[in-house]
C-alpha cells in the first residue's frame, strides 16, 4: 500500500499544476507580508484607533500571529479552489490520459488503487496547509515576531496572550486539514463520475459557493438548510480564538466533518468498484 | 418632643456642614498628596467588560508630579484610560466651584461629599463628586460625569498606618462610557446608524492591586516618553 500511495504522490508532484497552489499560497503568504511590513503600523493603529479612546495599553499586535490568523481567514474560498485544482485530477485525469484501465488490470483491488489515491490527495492537502503555516505563520513570525493576538468579532474583541496563542494555530491548522479534506473528498467523488478533470473542479467549487451563499442567506426554509451545509462548519476554526473555548461546538463540527470525508469517501468507493471503466 | 429634638438635629447638621469648607479639605488632599513626588508600582489588572475578553496583566505604573504618567510592561497589559492616574490632582486642576454636599459614612469612613464643578467651558469632565476622608484627607471614591466619555467612578482602598504615603493599595474602576463600535477598521459597524452617531453602552469595571511601591525615588522624565511599541 505504501509503495501505491508513494507512487501516486510522485504522480501529484510531477504535475505542474500541483505547484500553482504551492505557489499561490506563498505569493499570497509573501504579499500579505510586505504588506505587512509597509502599511502594518497603520493597519494596527486604525483597527484599535477606537480602543484607544478608553483605554490605556502596551503590547506589540503587529506580529507573526496576527498574519498567520488573517491568512487562515482565506481557507474558505481561496485554499478549497487551490485543492481541487489537485483532487478534481485525480481519478478523472486517468480517464483523460487513458490509463484508467492500465492502472486497474495490474495486481491490486481497485479498493486499494482508489485509497491510495485518497491517500495521497489527502497528504497533498495536508502539505498545503502546512505550507501556508510556514508561509503565513512561520513567516510572519520571523519576521514580525511574537506578540498579542487581537481578534475582532462582531459581538466582542478578544486578545489573547502571547504565551497562549501557539496551541490554539497548532488545533486550528489540523482544523483547517480536516475542512479541506472534505473539499478533497467532494473533488474526488465528482472526479470519479467523469473522464475530464475540468468538471470535478467546477463542480466542486460551484458546490462551495452555492452552499457558502445559502448559508449567508437568512430567510424562509433556507435557515433550517444551514445545518446540513458542510461549509457552515469550515470556519469553526474561529472558536478557538475564543476566550474561553467553546470545545463542544469545536469537537461537534469537527465530527460532522470528518463524517463528510468518510460519507463522501464511501459513496465514491462504492461507485467506483462498480464502475464500467471503458477507457 | 420628637419635633423638637428633630428640628434641633436638622439646625447642627445644617450649622455643621456649614463649618466644612471643602476649599480646606481639597488643600488638605493637596497637601497630602503633593509630598508624592513621583512613584514607580506593580499592578495586576484584572478588566471585566461584556465584549472585551482580555487577560489578567500585570505592568508597571510610574507617575511624577504634576501630572505624568506611563503604563510599562514587557508583555501586553491594559487599563482603562481614566483608571490609569488616581492623583487627586487630576480631579482639582484648573478653575473650579466646589460645593460641600454632606458627610457620609463610606464604607465604616467618616467622608465629606464634596460636587466639583469645573468652570472652564473646554474641560471634558461635567462634574466630580469627591468622597473625602475626613481623618486622613484622602480621597476614597471619586465619580466623574465627562461629555465624551460617559461616567465614571474611582473607588480606592488605603492601607493607612502602615505606609509612610496615602497611596493606595487596591482601586476599582467602574464606568459607563458611551461609545461607538470598538472594532475600528475591519469590525462589524451595525450598532451604528448612517452618521456614526448612534452609540452603545460599555458598562464594565476594572480592579487594579498596587503593589511594591517605590515613592520618591526619582524617575527620569525620559521613562514618559512614548516608545514605538504602544
Amino acid at each position: 500500500m505504501f509503495t501505491i500511495i508513494s507512487i501516486e504522490l510522485y504522480k501529484i508532484f510531477r504535475k505542474l499544476r500541483t505547484y500553482i497552489s504551492f505557489g499561490t499560497i506563498g505569493l499570497l503568504g509573501i504579499l500579505i507580508l510586505i504588506a505587512m511590513l509597509v502599511e502594518g503600523k497603520g493597519y494596527i493603529d486604525m483597527a484599535t484607533h477606537k480602543l484607544k479612546d478608553s483605554f490605556s495599553f502596551v503590547g506589540n499586535f503587529l506580529n507573526g500571529y496576527l498574519i498567520g490568523y488573517l491568512v487562515l481567514n482565506t481557507l474558505t474560498i481561496h485554499i478549497p479552489f487551490l485543492i481541487t485544482l489537485v483532487a478534481g485530477d485525480m481519478l478523472a485525469g486517468e480517464a483523460t490520459a487513458g490509463t484508467y484501465r492500465l492502472l486497474l488490470s495490474r495486481p491490486v483491488s481497485r479498493s486499494n488503487v482508489l485509497a491510495s489515491k485518497f491517500i495521497a490527495g489527502l497528504i497533498f492537502t495536508f502539505l498545503l496547509i502546512f505550507f501556508l503555516a510556514f508561509v503565513s505563520l512561520g513567516l510572519g513570525l520571523i519576521v514580525f515576531g511574537t506578540g498579542e493576538l487581537i481578534v475582532f468579532r462582531p459581538e466582542n474583541l478578544v486578545i489573547l496572550t502571547s504565551n497562549d496563542v501557539l496551541w490554539r494555530f497548532l488545533l486550528a491548522y489540523l482544523f483547517a486539514f480536516l475542512s479541506m479534506s472534505v473539499i478533497t473528498a467532494l473533488a474526488f467523488l465528482f472526479s470519479s463520475l467523469v473522464e475530464n478533470a475540468i468538471g470535478p473542479i467546477v463542480a466542486t467549487m460551484a458546490v462551495v459557493i452555492v452552499f457558502l451563499i445559502l448559508a449567508n442567506l437568512d430567510f424562509g426554509f433556507l435557515k433550517y438548510l444551514k445545518p446540513y451545509l458542510f461549509t457552515n462548519y469550515m470556519t469553526t476554526w474561529n472558536t478557538l480564538f475564543d476566550n474561553p473555548v467553546d470545545f463542544s461546538e469545536f469537537i461537534k463540527a469537527c465530527r460532522i466533518l470528518a463524517l463528510h470525508v468518510a460519507g463522501l469517501y464511501g459513496v465514491t468507493w462504492f461507485l467506483f468498484r462498480k464502475r464500467d471503466i471503458l477507457t | 418632643m420628637k419635633k423638637i429634638l428633630l428640628l434641633i438635629f436638622i439646625t447642627c447638621s445644617f450649622a455643621l456642614a456649614q463649618n466644612v469648607k471643602p476649599e480646606t479639605l481639597i488643600r488638605k488632599v493637596k497637601e497630602n498628596f503633593a509630598k508624592v513626588k513621583d512613584y514607580e508600582v506593580d499592578a495586576h489588572i484584572h478588566i471585566n467588560v461584556d465584549f472585551l475578553k482580555v487577560p489578567e496583566t500585570d505592568a508597571k505604573i510610574y507617575f511624577k508630579q504634576p501630572d505624568k504618567v506611563k503604563l510599562s510592561s514587557s508583555q501586553f497589559a491594559m487599563i482603562p484610560s481614566e483608571g490609569l492616574n488616581f492623583s487627586p490632582m487630576s480631579f482639582f486642576k484648573g478653575n473650579y466651584s466646589a460645593v460641600f454636599v454632606r458627610n457620609e459614612n463610606y464604607t465604616g469612613f467618616n467622608t465629606a461629599v464634596i460636587k466639583i464643578v469645573p468652570l472652564d467651558d473646554d474641560k471634558d469632565i461635567i462634574l466630580s463628586t469627591v468622597w473625602i476622608d475626613m481623618d486622613y484627607f484622602i480621597v476614597r471614591k471619586t465619580e466623574i460625569t465627562t461629555k465624551s466619555k460617559g461616567t465614571y467612578a474611582l473607588l480606592l482602598n488605603y492601607d493607612v498606618g502602615k505606609t509612610k504615603y496615602y497611596l493606595p493599595v487596591s482601586m476599582t474602576f467602574l464606568f459607563d462610557v458611551k461609545t461607538d463600535n470598538l472594532h475600528g477598521k475591519f469590525g462589524n459597524n451595525k450598532d451604528t446608524d448612517k452618521n456614526g452617531q448612534k452609540k452603545k453602552s460599555m458598562k464594565g469595571s476594572a480592579s487594579i492591586t498596587y503593589s511594591n511601591y517605590k515613592v520618591n525615588k526619582g524617575i527620569p522624565d525620559s521613562i514618559f516618553k512614548d516608545d514605538k511599541k504602544k
